[in-house]
């Protein structure tokens, strides 16, 4: 795909998520029914969910787009990791600011061992690890391969850590859309939080996608930089 | 498959002579670990805290620092006079080479960790006995996935401009499931408990480190080419 | 000064034209991010040739041996072995290559023997204790063999590491600054042994800043700057006395 043809479909599910936000805000502030036992707070939810689940969609594709680099050694692929990593690290502030604001009035405290979030926190070391790693080489490609092990060696222990933080302690409300005898949350409860969802991989992939892009044009402006000097 | 043996035991002993010729890293790791205790014991207050019940949770501190600290030097060894550089170039799988500086960072680190172990029972006076095979197990198991982690991360952050700094950030963020299952059935098993009890922990920590082991002998290629 | 082409044929060839060089790099690249280390480095040579590169620091020749000895991966092009293209994921081709630097690879607390063992074992060699005593003897350590490493003067570790980067005789040999912080004598030594190796077996790359030594031992010399070969030419044709002054002309001209 061209790079004109990546900004347009940028542009696209840009504003597709732009106003699908919208939307989202004003479902999750006037249209869905308040949370009986926590209240007005328990409006977070729609945001702080889809974004947790952004954030680990990301790490995927960054694992995934890492692991196919490393294999291939084509730059876009590393060019895709990153991007990735890098809305998945926004997300994932997002889920660390959003849930201790949620926490504060549901649990009485900000910061809790709760296991998904403690898991979100240790996804967003995680990330940041991959872009010190990224930025401490002297050769760039070094710092590619370095940052692509991270990528995939995170991706790998997660479910080992998300099931050890479960199995440590648990006080976050219990799973409500993904059970086995279907989801149990109230119909425009569900519907809102899955409108979350969609927005927020919408948003996300635009993202992605400008970021691709920008990527895209500074390694052509790279590339032109180093014709003359050669 | 027997010249792939022979040559991982060829690094592996060649990692043995060296520790045995100069004793470093099995010293300040040994010294650490003792030092670690004795501090360890002015920082619990007794009049709030029995020893005991956190006396798993610092033993596994203690493995985690010093393990660090010798496994973080694995390269820097063979770096001098490029030494590694001789390594990589000759026909050896890269693979072969992961695993068998993991062999012999395991070999240290357990040697160390059952120091670890007798020197917090002594100083905490625990009562392993009865489990003591158990916690041997378990501790063979965390060193295990914790030297295959630790010696593919060395790898990157020896490679990188922070060196050994870089090390703990990329690591700890990993090692989390290996300090919630370990601390969880040697504490439990410290106390008396039955093994039935920590089965589960100890399948987990037998998988983590199988898993650590496996992603650092397929990726260590990738962070040691140049 | 006369560029001459990058594939021509050697003087000395005597193997059929058909045959595939020993050693052969294409279009040879390779970047560190903005930097541009080699920039298109091509190389084809025949068993039995020696080739010193010189050039000025920076000049991208550790980068260039790097990538001939499969040490460091290429950004673009291809390294050739015997006309197999060599992978940075196979080892057996590592067998025929030799490497020689001004770092001596060797362990500083192993002996000098242990040292040629470790080797010879990663290396899968039989017959590990002639051949490690037979190439003591050859570099005159037989008497050093049960000495640690740092034990050694400088000039012995060279030697040594000469028998590690020979022990499993290697078809290509690569030579990095091996004249480093030689003393006059120590580098009489080398000078015996880099000899022994032109014994028409072996094909044989130098980098060095050495000019003395360096166009003694050649058949063939390349001098590299800026990430090319800017000059290159057969040793019978060069005048030994006035080198020094063409080679400084050459790299003033193109730096």
């Amino acid at each position: 795909m061209s790079t004109a043809g990546v900004r347009r479909g940028a542009t696209g599910f840009t504003l597709l998520g732009l106003a699908g936000l919208i939307g989202l805000f004003w479902m999750s502030f006037f249209w869905v029914s308040t949370e009986v036992n926590q209240g007005i707070v328990q409006r977070i939810f729609y945001v702080h969910v889809p974004a947790a689940w952004t954030s680990f969609l990301a790490i995927g594709i960054a694992a995934l787009c890492s692991g196919v680099y490393l294999w291939l050694r084509d730059e876009k692929l590393d060019r895709a990791a990153v991007c990735a990593a890098e809305g998945g690290l926004v997300f994932a502030t997002i889920v660390l600011l959003t849930g201790p604001l949620w926490g504060k009035i549901a649990w009485g405290t900000y910061w809790n061992w709760e296991p998904r979030l403690t898991l979100t926190l240790l996804l967003w070391f995680v990330l940041v690890g991959y872009f010190m790693v990224r930025n401490a080489t002297e050769d760039p490609e070094k710092g590619k391969r370095f940052a692509a092990v991270v990528a995939i060696v995170g991706a790998i222990d997660i479910p080992f850590i998300h099931l050890s933080v479960i199995w440590f302690r648990s006080l976050h409300p219990e799973p409500v859309v993904a059970k086995p005898d279907g989801p149990t949350l109230p119909g425009d409860m569900l519907a809102t939080l899955m409108v979350g969802l969609g927005v927020f991989t919408l948003l996300f992939f635009g993202l992605f996608l400008f970021r691709y892009a920008l990527e895209g044009l500074r390694s052509e402006a790279d590339l032109r930089a180093r014709r003359p000097t050669s | 498959m027997s010249a792939y043996f022979r040559q991982v035991c060829a690094i592996v002993k060649k990692d043995v002579l060296l520790e045995v010729r100069s004793r470093d890293r099995i010293t300040a790791m040994g010294a650490f670990a003792v030092l670690a205790g004795v501090l360890f014991n002015f920082s619990i207050d007794t009049t709030t805290t029995r020893p005991q019940d956190v006396a798993a949770g610092l033993i596994w501190m203690t493995l985690i620092f010093g393990g660090l600290l010798g496994v973080g030097r694995t390269f820097h060894l063979e770096a001098q006079d490029g030494a590694f550089q001789g390594v990589l170039t000759s026909p050896v799988p890269k693979d072969a080479i992961f695993l068998a500086k993991v062999i012999a960072n395991f070999t240290l680190l357990y040697a160390v960790s059952l120091l670890v172990l007798g020197v917090f029972a002594l100083f905490f006076s625990l009562d392993i006995g009865p489990n003591l095979p158990w916690i041997m197990v378990i501790l063979a198991l965390g060193s295990l996935g914790f030297v295959a982690l630790a010696t593919l991360f060395a790898a990157v952050s020896t490679g990188t401009t922070m060196g050994e700094t870089l090390l703990p950030v990329l690591v700890f963020p990993l090692l989390v499931p290996m300090v919630v299952f370990g601390v969880g059935s040697t504490g439990r098993l410290m106390n008396g408990r039955p093994f039935d009890e920590v089965e589960g922990n100890v399948r987990m920590l037998g998988a983590f480190a199988f898993a650590a082991v496996a992603a650092g002998a397929v990726l260590f290629r990738y962070v040691v080419e140049d | 000064m006369s560029p001459s082409a990058p594939y021509s044929p050697s003087g000395v060839d005597t193997d059929a034209p058909t045959e595939s060089p020993t050693l052969e790099a294409i279009d040879l690249v390779r970047e560190y991010g903005p930097v541009t280390a080699v920039d298109g480095v091509d190389l084809s040579l025949d068993t039995g040739e020696f080739l010193t590169i010189f050039g000025p620091n920076g000049a991208g020749k550790t980068s260039l041996l790097g990538m001939l000895a499969g040490a460091t991966r290429p950004t673009r092009g291809e390294v050739k072995i015997s006309g197999l293209p060599i992978s940075l994921s196979e080892h057996d081709w590592r067998s025929k290559v030799g490497i020689l630097s001004h770092r001596g690879f060797l362990y500083a607390r192993l002996t000098a023997e242990e040292n040629l063992r470790f080797y010879g074992e990663l290396f899968g060699l039989d017959d590990l204790s002639d051949r490690i005593a037979e190439h003591l003897e050859r570099v005159g350590l037989a008497d050093r063999a049960r000495f640690e490493v740092r034990q050694l003067s400088h000039g012995m570790r060279q030697r040594l590491s000469l028998a590690r980067a020979l022990l499993h005789d290697p078809d290509v040999v690569f030579l990095d600054e091996p004249y480093t912080g030689l003393d006059p004598s120590a580098a009489g030594l080398l000078r015996g042994v880099l000899n022994e190796l032109k014994d028409g077996r072996r094909t044989v790359v130098m980098v060095t800043h050495n000019l003395t030594e360096g166009l003694q031992m050649a058949t063939r010399v390349a001098i590299q700057v800026g990430g090319r070969f800017v000059w290159e030419q057969d040793a019978s044709d060069i005048d030994f006395a006035g080198f020094e002054r063409q080679y400084h002309a050459v790299v003033e001209a193109r730096s």
